[in-house]
Formats: C-alpha cells, structure tokens, sequence
C-alpha cells in the first residue's frame, strides 16, 4: 500500500491530473464549438441553392476523407511555413491550433447526423406547420428541431464518446494532454525517468470519464422519451 | 443568406490583415523585437529537464539556453515539441531554436542552421542485463532485431550493422520493446541510457554492452544546436559558446550535470 503514498505515485497522479484536464478543456471546447457549427453545415448541405450545396458536400468530403492528425498537424505548421504566423510560441497557439482542428472535423461528422434526423421528420410534420399558418423559421424550431434532437441522440453519443478518446491525436503537436504526460514518464519527467505504468493508468480517466458521459446521454435520451413519434 | 456570406467575407478579411506581420532583415532582430527566445526541446535528462516538484526547466542545454537569451539580452521561454517536427516547429517560426541533445546529422544540417558543436555522443545498444554475455565482442547485428527510434542516428547505425530494425515513435518505446520482449536489443543514445535504464528505474533488467560508433569505426556524434536556415544566430550562438568555454562558464555548468567529460572544448 506504501506505493500508493509514494512520491512517485504522488507525482505521477499530479502530472496525469494536469493532463487530464487539458483533455477535459479540449473536449468542451470541441463540443460547444462543433454543435452550432454543424447545424449551419447541415444546413448548407440541404440548401436549396446548388453551388452551396455542392460546396458544402466537398468540404464535408474533405474533412471526413482526411485523417484528423494529419488535420490537426496542416492547421498548426502550414500558416506559418506559408508566412503567415497565426499561433505564436506558446502552449496556448498550440491549444487553440488543436481546438480549431477539432472542433472543424467534429462539426463535418455532426452536420451528417443533423441532416439525417432532419430530414427523418416526416415530411407531414412541415405540411401541418404550413396548414397552421406558422413561417419556415417557427416550423424549423417548434416542430423539426425538438424530433430532430430526439432522433439523434444515439448516434450522437456514438461519436461524443469518441471525441473523449481522440483528443489524444492532438499531443502530435506535443499539446500535453494526458496520453502525453502518461508517455514523459518514460523518458523522464520531475526526476523520474523508465516508468511504464503512467502510461497504462491513463485508461482508468477516459473509462472513468466515457462512463461519466455514457450514463449522462442515456438519461438524455430517456428524458426525450416522451416525444412518441 | 447574402448576410451570412458578408459576415463570412469580413471574418475572413480579419483574419488576414491580422496575418500580415512585419518583415525583418534578421532572424535577431526579429528575436528582439519581440523579446523573447523560444527554444523547442524535449524531456531529456541531463540536457533539459524539470527536478521534481519543481516547474523550472534546467538542464545543461536549458542552463546555457538561458545564458545565450541574455546574451542576446531578450527574456528565454522553453517549448516542447514532438522530436519529428522540428523542422516544421522552426520554420513555422513556432520555435526559434533546437537546443536539446540534437545529434548533428545529414537530415539536421539539410533542414537547419546548425552551430559548432558542443558535446559529444555515442549510439549503444541496450540489452537485458541477464543475457548480456551473449552479445559482447559481437561485430555486426546481423539476425538480431533490435528497436530504434525512427529517423534517428541509431536508427543509422543499426541498419549499417545490419540488425533486422523495428522503427517506434521514440527512444522511449525501444526499450518498451525490450521488456515485452518484441525485440532483442535496442539503440539510443548513450547519454539517454544513462538517465532511462539500470537501477532506480523501471528498466533496471537492462543494461548497455555495445558502443555501434566504435563498432563502425566512426567517430563520436556531436551535438549541435539548430536555428532556421540562414539565421544569423548561429553566428551569435558560436561567439557566445567560444566566450562561456573562454571564461570556464560551459565547463561549470556541464560540471553540475555531470557531462563535462562530453564537452567539446578545443
């Protein structure tokens, strides 16, 4: 039990907690960026004006057709080897370079589930809506949003729960989130140097916090139960 | 929808007159008008790393790191990066310099500008200490699988030895390899095996037996410091160095971490 009140326990802990955070920032900051972003994508890839939606289809093919680390490494390094130095040096440009490329790639995945669930409301709904005298905006928000929401929970959570592991793709521009600090104590970090387990305990915060985030979208989805459709 | 597209335009034109920052004549002066040198390293003890509790980078690369930024008279701050992406770190003017153990070879001097060397190196293979016996007086690798970190000098060295390679992402990982038993041996830097394995560690079952320089009859790496190409602080770093080996500062401060026997002081 003495490990547990051990230095290097102690250290380790502090380091991963640190980390830890820095994922929990990322992840916040990818939700509340991505949700109202991919509902204006959405939007343009059911626009009625074609060059918009043609435009925004290849956009969504290119985001969704690329991998995010290759995404995440172009956004921070290419401005600056074009000459246009928008990060700085700096923790917070490398934060905000990852923040950025998240939050792009998870908008494009989120604007197709958008689309799907709304254009599953039965199209009834939206003819009911006009026979009632209400305008495309009140349509939009009173009726197709509330079912849309309900429809999409499930896969939703599908890729919410992924966002919570691949914040580990942004330490490739050495962002120190938590995989990263697991991994320093490897090669040496506050004096300890060659320890393996760090990098293992990783798993107990991301099962720990995907459980958090499962049971959290699963009262969600039963709160949304009472919308039968 | 026309004012969303205008709104759109306009984000976009901030953006760029934002973008657009001034042109210097010298990677000096613009270190000085913005103050500060960033150096770009990595954890790697005894050249840059954090004691512990403390959240100060030290080191003898950080040390001196830290005397060369008030010779220039700006303040110093230490980045880390992700090794492979040094090039692209200074080029992206994300960093300013590579100050951190860096072996000076060919793809280093074809991507930087790179200064006198100032410390000395070897590649040695690492091994379980149980079967050490087994591999002393080899004189090639051949039939071995051995880990190396991909694109570094022991990478080099094991493929000209003729080791059947595994490349990983970092020296780290190699000895990862070694302790699962995916590999044979490994090969870092003997700098590096100091620090990361034998007693005190997690890998105190491993230990070094070979020097691949001496094998290959070449001469010792030497390490370097690497700044943008064309940038006139190389110039500025190897008057500094020339200066702090002249008045015994390098000396005292490599003496501090132990590696004044490495120092290249001619």
């Amino acid at each position: 039990m003495s490990f547990f009140t051990s230095l290097e326990f102690r250290t380790v802990i502090e380091a991963l907690n640190q980390g830890f955070l820095r994922t929990l920032e990322l992840f916040f900051v990818t939700l509340v960026g991505a949700l109202p972003l991919g509902l204006i994508i959405s939007f343009g890839s059911m626009s009625r004006f074609a060059p918009l939606r043609w435009f925004t289809k290849t956009l969504v093919w290119i985001v969704r057709g690329t991998p995010l680390v290759l995404q995440i490494i172009a956004i921070f390094y290419v401005p600056g080897l074009l000459g246009v130095y928008i990060w700085g040096g700096g923790d917070s440009g490398r934060f905000a370079a990852v923040s950025v490329a998240f939050i792009i790639n998870y908008a494009f995945y989120f604007s197709e589930i958008f689309r799907g669930g709304i254009q599953a409301v039965a199209h009834g709904q939206t003819e009911a809506g006009l026979v009632l005298g209400m305008t495309r905006r009140q349509i939009f928000f009173r009726i197709t949003l509330l079912q849309m929401i309900k429809r999409i929970v499930p896969p939703m959570s599908n890729e919410i729960i992924t966002l919570v592991k691949d914040t580990s793709l942004a330490r490739v521009i050495a962002l120190q989130e938590i995989i990263w600090m697991g991994e320093s104590f490897m090669k040496g970090n506050q004096g300890f140097a060659g320890l393996v387990w760090p990098l293992f305990f990783t798993a107990v915060y991301y099962l720990a916090f995907s459980g958090i985030v499962t049971i959290l979208l699963n009262r969600l989805e039963k709160k949304l139960d009472y919308f039968r459709v | 929808m026309k004012k969303i597209i205008a709104i759109l335009l306009a984000a976009l034109m901030m953006v760029s007159i934002t973008a657009c920052g001034k042109e210097f004549d010298t990677d000096s002066e613009y270190i000085k008008d913005k103050g500060t040198l960033v150096v770009g390293i990595t954890d790697f003890a005894p050249m840059d790393y954090k004691e512990a509790g403390s959240d100060e980078w030290v080191g003898f690369d950080a040390d001196m790191a830290k005397l060369f930024a008030e010779y220039l008279d700006v303040d110093v701050k230490f980045v880390e990066i992700t090794w492979g992406q040094k090039i692209n770190e200074l080029n992206s003017k994300s960093i300013d310099c590579v100050w951190n153990g860096m072996t000076l070879n060919d793809e280093v001097k074809a991507g930087m500008a790179t200064s006198v060397p100032y410390c000395l190196n070897a590649q040695v293979l690492v091994v379980p200490a149980d079967k050490a016996a087994d591999y002393e007086g080899l004189t090639d690798l051949s039939g071995l699988n051995v880990a190396v970190e991909s694109g570094s000098a022991g990478e080099d060295a094991a493929v000209a030895l003729g080791a059947n390679t595994v490349a990983v992402e970092k020296q780290a990982d190699t000895l990862m390899e070694i302790a699962a038993g995916t590999s044979d041996a490994a090969v870092i830097d003997l700098l590096m095996a100091g620090a990361m394995i034998g007693e005190g560690t997690n890998y105190d079952n491993l230990t070094w037996v070979l020097n691949l320089n001496d094998m290959q009859n070449l001469e010792s790496e030497e390490y370097g410091v690497g700044f943008r190409k064309d940038s006139d602080l190389v110039e500025k770093f190897n008057a500094f160095w020339a200066a702090s080996l002249a008045d015994g500062t390098a000396m005292e401060i490599a003496t501090t971490y132990g590696v004044q026997e490495s120092i290249i002081a001619e």
